[in-house]
């Protein structure tokens, strides 16, 4: 399968110390990587890498052939981040057809991707005026609209109701059918068993890098949380 | 960079800020332009100041009106102008979404060009509307007070909308850069408001006491754009019937260049931060 990231011992300081110590992964194109690690562990620090903004101190990020944060990428990558990033004083569908202009995409794409987060119901309402996870899914859905072949996603389902949540990794499914590449973080370990592959970290190290059964399996449980424990555990022990 | 215009256009007249910003200039201008003259040229003749009549007519008339549209724009055009674009490029950093637009957007500078160019879009729809709304009330209250109507020439007209797109687009430029300096809208209009309406007054008041000031404030963004005001034919902030900003420091062509040199420097140390810092 084809390789749509690159990470090779990438090492990253913010704040004045050291947040990832020379991690390695492949993400696989057209599928959906679950990164996953308690508050803290690195994902967002990798995920900014994998975009571009992030400044690196060593090691090296390759996106699709190219290096992170080349000029030509930009049309290829949705970055949903942690905090929504909208505009809190335009509607939901104004800031959605705002980043379709962006892209040059057709108002009517720019509804659809609305539906499909489902906010249609919420189309006219200024985003300020949105609850959490609606505020969320607003900013979701500007990631969404440029249909972007690699989506970065950090904790997209935060705030969720669980009926909502089902809809959107269906969605995300749907995305990864069509071709696209999905790296969602989430710190919610039942997220992990909707994801084709994991990469769990920890303190700024990958501790695993396969599909959600074999990780199961490497750690004896049927469990993901049970899993992460217990890999958490032998890499201590192997440690000390 | 088509695309960037395309959606800070949506944006901008999408965003209540916009209409806010205009309604209120020109409401501004209709009062301070034709109400309070109007009922100063009524008292001047209910008086017998006819010299004052005569005055305050001729500011009231179509053909005064490139002067009067001009006049209001060095000190309170201008610093509304300044807020509406320094909120407009404060509120990205504020809401985060120059981070997204400049991951997966256009090349910066693009998206920078964008920006300045729908602000230049939205300025002169400004400029035209005032003109279009100050030639409607001049004609209304001339009618009203029965006398003629004498209309400016093509060419004060372009030397109106001219001289207000300048003065408008100094003050817009200054109110970008504010706000990518500031990195969000509220610290950056209140920084941009105490400069135009306090600190080049205040300024100007003590070069009054030092003379070794008065080189420095005779070339002040705002002394500039009240010469130019005055120059078009604006009446100062001295004289009846006056503007409070308009100045008679610099002749019109000093002006002009000087306010085309600040919009510049303006625009590119903005485009300058906006490529460089992390947003």
């Amino acid at each position: 399968m084809d390789t749509a990231v690159e990470v090779r011992e990438l090492v990253i300081r913010r704040g004045g110390r050291e947040v990832l110590h020379g991690i390695s992964a492949q993400i696989q194109r057209g599928v959906i990587t679950g990164l996953l690690g308690p508050s803290g562990s690195g994902k967002t620090t990798m995920m900014r890498a994998i975009v571009g903004v992030q400044v690196v101190r060593s090691g090296r990020v390759t996106v699709l052939g190219r290096p992170a944060g080349s000029p030509a990428l930009r049309r290829t990558i949705g970055y949903l981040t942690q905090s929504p990033s909208v505009y809190a004083d335009l509607t939901v569908r104004e800031n959605v057809r705002y980043f379709a202009s962006l892209y040059g995409i057709a108002s009517d794409d720019a509804d659809q991707t609305i539906r499909d987060v489902g906010l249609a119901d919420q189309a006219r309402q200024l985003v300020g005026t949105l609850s959490g996870g609606q505020h969320s899914r607003a900013s979701l859905a500007c990631a969404l609209v440029s249909r972007p072949e690699l989506l970065v996603l950090d904790e997209p389902t935060v705030g969720q109701d669980p009926v909502l949540r089902d809809e959107l990794w269906k969605r995300f499914r749907q995305l990864a059918d069509d071709g696209a590449t999905l790296l969602v973080s989430s710190h919610v370990m039942d997220e992990a068993n909707r994801c084709d592959r994991l990469l769990l970290i920890r303190e700024g190290e990958i501790i695993a890098d396969d599909t959600p059964a074999a990780v199961k399996a490497a750690a004896g449980t049927d469990d993901l949380d049970q899993a992460f424990l217990t890999l958490v555990r032998n890499r201590t022990e192997e440690g000390s | 960079m088509i695309g960037s215009v395309r959606a800070e256009l949506l944006r901008l007249t999408r965003w209540p800020v916009t209409w806010v910003v205009t309604g209120v200039w020109l409401a501004l201008n209709v009062m301070f332009g034709y109400v309070f003259d109007l009922l100063g040229y009524r008292d001047a003749v209910s008086s017998g100041d006819r010299r004052l009549a005569a005055e305050l007519l001729a500011q009231i008339s179509p053909a005064g009106v490139p002067a009067t549209m001009t006049q209001g724009l060095p000190l309170f055009g201008g610093a509304l102008v300044l807020v509406l674009a320094a909120v407009s490029t404060g509120n990205g950093y504020g809401w985060n979404t120059w981070k997204t637009v400049f991951t997966q957007g256009p090349p910066r500078l693009a998206a920078f060009g964008g920006t300045m160019a729908a602000l230049a879009v939205v300025l002169v729809g400004i400029v035209v509307l005032s003109l279009v709304v100050d030639l409607a009330a001049s004609a209304v209250v001339m009618t009203a007070e029965s006398q003629a109507l004498t209309w400016p020439t093509i060419g004060e007209l372009a030397e109106g909308v001219g001289g207000a797109l300048l003065i408008a687009g100094m003050w817009a430029a200054a109110g970008a850069m504010l706000g990518i300096v500031a990195k969000g809208p509220a610290l950056s209009a209140g920084l941009g408001l105490i400069w135009v309406l306090v600190v080049e007054n205040l300024l100007r008041g003590v070069s009054g006491l030092l003379g070794a000031l008065e080189p420095v404030t005779d070339y002040l963004p705002g002394t500039a754009a009240g010469s130019l005001a005055a120059a078009i034919g604006g009446v100062t902030g001295s004289e009846s019937g006056g503007a409070p900003g308009v100045v008679t420091i610099l002749t019109g062509p000093s002006a002009a260049t000087l306010l085309t040199g600040y919009a510049v420097v303006f625009m590119l140390v903005a485009g300058f931060l906006m490529a460089r810092r992390d947003a």
